[in-house]
């Protein structure tokens, strides 16, 4: 079954090539951390997506200043969405050589003959990590706020390490509670090794965003992680056959405490706050685009609007579209951009409009600004786009509909939509059509049309069921239903005057023939009188048969047999008898 | 044989269908109703409650007209017996959606917060709640008939085809039945009641001197649960119940209870 899946698995991956070699490449670089010392080391990974190999091996500016280690390489193949891709990572471990701050990137690298190329990173290299200079063990727990003097707002990042020597398992992090703080980490924990006190260390490192609503001095308290560690010192006797099952006494339950801090939080500044201040609080840029700028009227222009930076990205307000005459306006939905593992949150806000010019002509698009406090410069500042231009040649008349972006997301109408008011309270009128006033008829449960509808059914099959069967068991044949109908008609060929002495005995033989099931034979009158005792028939009506067949054969036998014989009244008289009395 | 067959077949048909006829007499009924009408829209509100009363009395036992006295009731302001002849309606017609929102024009002027009353059998189950009673007979009825031609059929050609058809609308009748079962429950224990004075005094018994409880207003729908001496007792929730007198309410199913 394995080998089935493994098979089929290569044929839809080969089958699949050639759509994925024409798939959109890109490559991207990231680094595990974006803080480091002098003796730490951090891990590289340049992914390539779309493609699985590359020309030449991957030209990595900006390392200079790094040891270089390649760590491997892995493909990979993942269907997302429906559709396959596929790709290369390639891992370095780099060590500095010397602190600052550098820039990793841009990753070149060549496929099929044409080159790619990948952001740049920042990393900030610093001498050596804060310590105390005590020796604190094989395993603690450091904590660290950057930095430690902020604006209400202005995010600040907490960050924990674990230094461990031995392995640990089974981390779970309390956090302190502290009000007016909010915590929210930034990214996945990262691993790397590094260097304390002059002894190498597994570090295990975690991020979290504090943002403070309030001003004021806030003691953060200690972080407590509670994991469960390794203790090599306390192996079991059996380790030599390095089994887990005889490793669970290695294993050891303790909780860690961070060190307290200090989180300093000074208010926003009243004096030059602007009036539309939103409370944006960090760094921002704004950038604007109207593509095409030229176009004919009734075609559609994408005018955007792009606030990027770092601080409280959710506090960036809507900007309101610009108002055009002749021009018909329809807002996309803002689109917010946060990236939270770089350091501190960052991100981005794009708005963007469909622009419909009606009528040709030179529209001016006014410029749009916003304010935010500048933590950096400690004051507020306005940014604004340049006034833009768009230039609308006469064009045709047909109705244009808009899309903004990508095409794909929803567009609405410029004038805002509102909720439907109520303006009043009232209940719709009575019902005036005679047609829908049909009284109820009787068919209710417990009436006789509603026994005979649900009983009538069951009660004809099981007639027509019983009374098949009846017939069948009765034996279904010509013999009995002329058993049935032989007096019947007897008495029917009885009725006619005049009936000759031949005929007659014709008449009663056929009705001994077909009441008693006898063969067409012709019984002589000692025959037929015995069939008819031996079916239940008295002895006088017996000796009555036999006589009138014995008189009627003397007639035939001597030549009267065409005189009409003038019995027919005792025949039938007989023949009821005989019905009667026989079984 | 096969005579005596389509002649009980016949027969039946002929018998069902002569009994569930509709009243003949149906010009007095439609002088009555185009009447009522007439008064409700000249503002008569009071002749048009009569006229339409007048209907029920004969036998109209229709949604239509329940619906349209619920109206005269609201244009009077007496929201209970608005809200009851609107609960009545929807009995009789549920998918009308002018009942539905009448009927929250008339729940949304009472005083009262009425629970969410939570059956222990789901009237959503299979869309009961949509469905009248008779709609559901007559389906039932529908799937009977096939089901016992089928067999009779059966009895002549087992063909497998036939097969087929019996045993689907077995399923079917098995499902109606069910349905039938579970509407005709539900219909002969619907125990809710209206409260038709403004404010009633709900006691701890059926006792002008028990303790007073709490107190109820015009158009609270509660359960009934039973009668004793001229009182009723009522339930809105399990801590809510107690007595009332019995001309405060009256029974949305005047059949049950």
């Amino acid at each position: 079954m394995k080998k089935i899946a493994t098979i089929f698995f290569f044929l839809l991956a080969f089958s699949l090539a050639p759509y994925t070699a024409f798939a959109d490449i890109s490559v991207t670089l990231n680094l595990n951390r974006n803080e480091a010392t002098l003796s730490d080391t951090v891990r590289m990974t340049i992914s390539i997506k779309g493609s699985r190999e590359s020309d030449l091996e991957p030209v990595i500016h900006g390392l200079e200043s790094f040891d270089v280690m390649r760590c491997g390489t892995s493909s990979r193949f993942e269907f997302i969405n429906g559709s396959l891709n596929s790709g290369v990572d390639y891992q370095y471990s780099i060590r500095p050589q010397k602190a600052g701050t550098f820039k990793i990137g841009p990753v070149e690298l060549k496929i099929k003959g044409k080159t790619i190329r990948s952001g740049i990173k920042t990393l900030k290299i610093v001498e050596r990590a804060r310590t105390t200079g005590l020796n604190r063990g094989s395993l603690f727990l450091s904590a660290g706020v950057s930095p430690a003097k902020v604006y209400v707002e202005e995010q600040a990042v907490y960050t924990l390490k674990l230094y461990h020597l031995a392995k640990v398992k089974d981390l779970t992090l309390d956090l302190p509670d502290i009000e007016h703080l909010q915590f929210k980490q930034l990214g996945k924990p990262v691993q790397y090794q590094g260097v304390y006190n002059g002894t190498y260390y597994n570090i295990l490192e975690v991020r979290y965003a504090i943002t403070p609503l309030k001003e004021g001095i806030y003691e953060i308290r200690p972080s407590k992680l509670g994991l469960n560690v390794y203790e090599s010192g306390q192996i079991s006797p059996f380790d030599m056959f390095n089994d887990n099952f005889f490793d669970l006494s290695a294993w050891r339950p303790t909780t860690l405490t961070s060190e307290p801090l200090e989180l300093n939080v000074i208010p926003i500044p009243h004096e030059g706050r602007p009036q539309d201040f939103s409370g944006l609080v960090g760094s921002f840029r704004i950038n604007t685009r109207l593509e095409p700028s030229e176009l004919k009227a009734g075609e559609s222009a994408t005018l955007t609007v792009t606030l990027s930076g770092r601080g409280n990205i959710n506090r960036i307000p809507d900007i309101k579209g610009p108002e055009l005459e002749n021009v018909k306006v329809y807002a996309d939905q803002p689109v917010i951009k946060v990236a939270p593992d770089s350091p501190g949150p960052s991100g981005s806000k794009t708005m963007k409009w469909a622009l419909v010019p009606e009528k040709e002509g030179r529209y001016r698009i006014k410029p749009v600004s916003i304010s935010f406090f500048d933590t950096v410069g400690g004051k507020y500042r306005v940014i604004k786009t340049p006034a833009l231009l768009l230039l609308v040649r006469p064009g045709g008349t047909g109705e244009v509909m808009p899309l903004t972006g990508d095409g794909k997301s929803e567009v609405k109408a410029g004038p805002a939509k509102k909720e439907i008011k109520e303006l009043g309270h009232d209940i719709l009128p009575v019902h005036t059509s005679i047609k829908d006033i049909v009284p109820e008829g009787r068919f209710k449960p417990g009436t006789l049309s509603f026994l005979l509808i649900f009983l009538g059914p069951c009660f004809v099959y099981l007639g027509v069921f019983i009374g098949t069967r009846y017939y069948k068991k009765k034996g279904g044949s010509k013999a009995f239903t002329k058993a049935k109908s032989a007096s019947g008609i007897v008495a029917q060929r009885c009725k006619k005057a005049g009936i000759s002495s031949s005929e007659m005995i014709h008449i009663i033989r056929d009705y001994i023939n077909d009441r008693f099931g006898q063969s067409h034979g012709v019984p002589t009158p000692d025959e037929a009188a015995e069939i008819i005792r031996s079916n239940g028939a008295g002895a006088d009506t017996v000796n009555e048969l036999r006589a009138v067949l014995q008189t009627l054969e003397d007639a035939v036998y001597t030549g009267k047999g065409n005189k009409p014989c003038n019995m027919e009244k005792d025949i039938r008289d007989l023949i009821k008898r005989i019905e009667k009395e026989s079984r | 044989m096969r005579r005596f067959i389509w002649l009980s077949i016949v027969g039946l048909f002929l018998v069902c269908v002569l009994t569930v006829e509709i009243k003949a007499d149906s010009n007095d009924w439609q002088e009555n109703f185009f009447r009522a009408n007439q008064a409700y829209k000249a503002g008569q509100y009071k002749k048009a409650v009569s006229g339409y009363k007048e209907l029920i009395r004969q036998g109209v036992i229709n949604g239509h007209i329940y619906y349209n006295l619920g109206n005269a009731y609201f244009r009077m302001n007496r929201f209970g017996r608005a809200i009851l002849n609107y609960e009545r309606a929807h009995i009789l017609i549920p998918r009308d959606a002018d009942i539905n929102f009448n009927l929250g024009q008339a729940l949304d002027r009472i005083k009262d917060v009425i629970p969410e009353s939570g059956g222990y059998i789901s009237m959503n189950f299979f869309q009961l709640k949509s469905l009248t009673i008779t709609e559901i007979l007559w389906a039932f009825a529908c799937i009977n008939f096939l089901f016992w031609t089928f067999l009779f059929i059966r009895l002549f050609s087992r063909s497998e085809w036939t097969y087929y058809f019996m045993v689907t609308f077995l399923a079917l009748w098995l499902m109606a039945g069910a349905s039938f079962c579970l509407k005709w429950y539900m219909t002969a224990t619907d125990d809710r009641a209206v409260i038709l004075k403004s404010e009633v005094d709900v006691l701890a018994g059926p006792d002008s001197k028990d303790t007073l409880l709490f107190q109820l207003h015009e158009g609270t729908i509660v359960h009934q649960e039973r009668t004793e001496d001229g009182w009723k007792l009522i339930r809105i929730s399990v801590k809510k119940r107690g007595w009332v007198k019995s001309g405060a309410l009256e029974l949305i199913q005047p059949a049950s209870g």
